[in-house]
């Protein structure tokens, strides 16, 4: 089960994800990320702290982002994964790509770097 | 069961019969003998009363015997057998009174010896007649038996059994007992005589040979009768065989049934259209549920179905209109219409408001055929029936009339059902057909499965060194985790372990790739970290947008006891050290292969060369074991792994791996549970 939860601040945007991300719902991932680029955001925050699990395949719809993003400029930070979730994202690597930080206050902070 | 041969039973009752009878001729005989020369012959009426009682006995035997497979023939064939009897019989009589006419006035023609032999052969053939007769009726009277016909005829056969002894009780005279006998006869007769359910089942040129037949039957009957009275009648003869009930009373019953079934036929003779037409519906309906094969195709039902509208309904015309659907063109077919006529037809229809209103409740899930009346030339009723298959209308059948109000409340409902029948049968051929592809696919994937079994290394290469051991589960029928391994020479050998992202036969697919790439790119003799490099330049060319590959690989040189290990994104590998007896995971960084689509890639993968001690043990895994979870959502995890390799180190690999795939099992709450590809390769250095 997957519950999203939009939030819109001027470009910045963030997706709450609730539940587990798996290939039975990684499309309606897909799909609302796909939406926000086409809104034109700069930022989009990823909530993840009601993240429980995520599977390759949710891993796969933010690693097919990654050009995207850099190509268009937009930054993506995730924060607030538990441990479980945050290690899968770093066994694949993807720690190295995405910035994974604690919370949103971290996040937003980070966003101000980029 | 029955120790009797059937042929001998009725040769034997046959052989009596003719016996019995020339018994009965000699003693019939022998008493008028005696009587002409006033002897004594000290033979008594009764004998030949039992004689006679035996014959008739015989014969009821004999044709008991010979129909009982009455079943399998058609009314025809057994009125046919009454009739050709009676003629038989009646000309057997003609020619005896032709042959005594034509002797005259001679001697020989008033002997009473002669006379009386030619008696008893009338008699033994009309008794024939008579009784296969009477059992042939019987067949006709019990046919749709109820419990009470049954009844009926057990009664009557009682009563004809009385009435084979009654000659010994009224001593063979027309007294008042006898009128009585023969009155409840035949009053059982009449009762018989009202079961005629075999009638309608005839056609209409079934009717007119059975009235010909029963015609025959009635004429031989009344002759023999006539026949009977009139030598009844004439003094000369002493011995009388005729006068007697059981005859009598079957006379009365063959020609009761025969004037009745004449009669019956006869009136029935108008209505045997109307019959014929309903069994013809009844057949026309079983052919529209049986009529699709898997081979078959829809369009012979619709077919099937438009011939049996038309002649249901008497139809002067009709056509059926098939909607296009994809794939497919609008499909119509004629019956007795041009296609001018029909398109003008086609015309007026579909301007009609009421025709428009009817299609569109056509998402009702009942809907039943519409009757129109028409402004057409010739044709001034029409009738619409849907067809509907899954609640949509497929399209439909117009059948056209000349006359005004053709179709009545019969005709729609039997249409109605007709069409809902073929919809039903077209419904389940696609059905059919769907599960036919279903099972096709399912062969597909049996193949694929076949086919990726054979991607995993069967014999695995390794040295003196190390020993090998692998395990792979899949949770379809194809997945996508996959090991290999290469001998670049006599001391190094490489292992690999990957996994691909999702499940199932995208998986499969780019599991496959993956082979492909590894078993080109390691003829190159290069280092993991190079490898994983060239490998995801390759894999990024061909993997889908959102899908990667994690792997790990190994390169173990056995001379200086060191192996080289990238990891790319793939779960850690588990290093057992026999020296600390403790085990630990081999933490390197590295990014899965094809989440960076470019160069920048190699600036993620690493190497790092760890050197190995004989005991030590390479536990390589795909997260489906990590991640298998109990019943309270817990995951089987590293820790439980690293237990059992530091408890059972010293067995062999195949035992290891054994337990392990035990411990999951026992963990996940049987073998079903784990819904995820998982593999194993196992090392141990020696």
């Amino acid at each position: 089960m997957l519950q999203l939860e939009k939030q819109k601040k001027g470009t910045n945007d963030l997706l709450r994800l609730i539940g587990e991300v798996d290939a039975s719902n990684s499309l309606i991932l897909d799909q609302a990320i796909q939406e926000l680029i086409q809104e034109g955001i700069s930022t989009l925050l990823i909530d993840g702290s009601k993240l429980t699990y995520i599977s390759s395949a949710g891993l796969g719809v933010f690693m097919s982002y990654l050009e995207e993003f850099k190509e268009k400029g937009i930054s993506l930070v995730i924060f607030g994964l538990n441990d479980q979730v945050k290690e899968v994202f770093k066994i694949l690597g993807l720690d190295k790509l995405i910035p994974l930080v604690i919370d949103q206050v971290a996040a937003e902070a980070h966003r101000h770097e980029v | 069961m029955n120790k009797f041969n059937p042929f001998s039973l009725g040769k034997i009752t046959l052989l009596l019969a003719i016996l019995v009878w020339l018994a009965l001729v000699t003693v019939d005989l022998i008493r008028i003998f005696g009587m002409i020369n006033n002897l004594e012959s000290g033979i008594s009426e009764e004998i030949t009363w039992t004689l006679e009682l035996l014959f008739f006995s015989m014969l009821y035997l004999l044709y008991r015997h010979i129909y009982r497979k009455t079943r399998e023939l058609d009314f025809l064939t057994l009125i046919w057998r009454g009739a050709s009897t009676g003629v038989f019989a009646a000309g057997a009589g003609f020619l005896t009174d032709v042959f005594f006419f034509s002797l005259g006035d001679s001697k020989i023609s008033s002997d009473p010896f002669l006379k009386n032999i030619f008696y008893h052969l009338n008699f033994a053939f009309t008794s024939a007649f008579l009784i296969s007769t009477a059992l042939l009726w019987r067949h006709l009277i019990l046919y749709q038996r109820s419990k009470q016909v049954v009844n009926q005829w057990q009664v009557f056969e009682v009563m004809m059994g009385i009435a084979l002894f009654f000659v010994f009780f009224n001593q063979n005279n027309f007294d008042y007992s006898f009128f009585f006998g023969l009155i409840l006869l035949l009053i059982l007769s009449l009762l018989l005589s009202s079961n005629l359910k075999w009638i309608p089942y005839l056609n209409f040129k079934e009717k007119w040979k059975s009235l010909l037949f029963l015609f025959l039957i009635f004429l031989c009957t009344s002759f023999l009768f006539y026949r009977i009275l009139s030598y009844g009648n004439e003094a000369r003869l002493q011995i009388n065989l005729t006068d007697n009930l059981f005859l009598m009373g079957l006379f009365a019953f063959v020609f009761l049934y025969a004037l009745f079934s004449f009669l019956v036929t006869l009136f029935n003779l108008p209505t045997s259209s109307v019959f014929e037409q309903k069994l013809a519906e009844a057949i026309n309906f079983q052919k529209l549920s049986q009529s699709i094969q898997p081979e078959e195709n829809e369009e012979k039902v619709l077919d099937i179905l438009l011939d049996s509208c038309v002649s249901a309904s008497y139809s002067d015309g009709a056509w059926l209109e098939l909607k296009a659907t994809a794939g497919s063109s609008p499909l119509m077919s004629l019956r007795g219409l041009d296609p001018t006529t029909q398109s003008s037809l086609s015309k007026e229809i579909s301007s009609m408001n009421q025709v428009a209103s009817w299609e569109q409740d056509s998402g009702a899930d009942q809907i039943s055929p519409l009757p129109l009346r028409l402004s057409h030339d010739s044709f001034k009723t029409a009738l619409l029936v849907p067809l509907l298959i899954n609640r949509r209308m497929i399209g439909r059948i117009i059948l056209v009339k000349e006359v005004k109000e053709g179709y009545n409340k019969e005709m729609l409902g039997i249409i109605g059902t007709f069409s809902r029948q073929a919809c039903i049968a077209v419904e389940n051929h696609q059905l059919l057909k769907q599960s036919l592809q279903n099972e096709r696919y399912q062969e597909e994937l049996k193949i694929a499965q076949r086919v990726q079994k054979a991607l995993l290394p069967v014999r695995l290469d390794h040295s003196s060194a190390f020993t090998l051991c692998a395990y792979s589960h899949t949770a379809d029928e194809v997945g996508g985790d996959y090991y290999d391994t290469y001998k670049e020479n006599e001391h190094t050998y490489v292992l690999i372990i990957g996994d691909v992202s999702g499940k199932g036969t995208s998986a499969a697919f780019h599991m496959a790739q993956m082979k492909g790439v590894f078993q080109s790119l390691i003829q190159l003799e290069i280092q993991p970290a190079a490898f994983m490099a060239k490998a995801n330049a390759a894999l990024s060319k061909c993997l889908e947008k959102n899908h990667f590959i994690t792997a790990s690989i190994f390169r173990i040189d056995c001379e200086k006891k060191v192996f080289t290990h990238a990891r790319a994104g793939h779960i850690p590998t588990l290093m057992y050290q026999a020296k600390e007896k403790k085990s630990a995971l081999l933490e390197i960084d590295g990014l899965g292969l094809g989440i960076l689509r470019n160069q920048t890639y190699q600036n993620h993968v690493y190497e790092k060369t760890y050197a190995f001690a004989p005991g030590d043990i390479l536990v390589m895994l795909t997260d489906g074991i990590l991640e298998g979870k109990n019943q309270y959502g817990e995951q089987f995890g590293y820790e439980r792994i690293k237990n059992l390799v530091e408890v059972h180190h010293h067995k062999s690999l195949e035992e290891i791996q054994q337990l392990l795939i035990l411990a999951l099992h026992d963990f996940v709450g049987g073998e079903g549970m784990i819904d995820d590809d998982y593999s194993l390769l196992l090392v141990k250095f020696s």
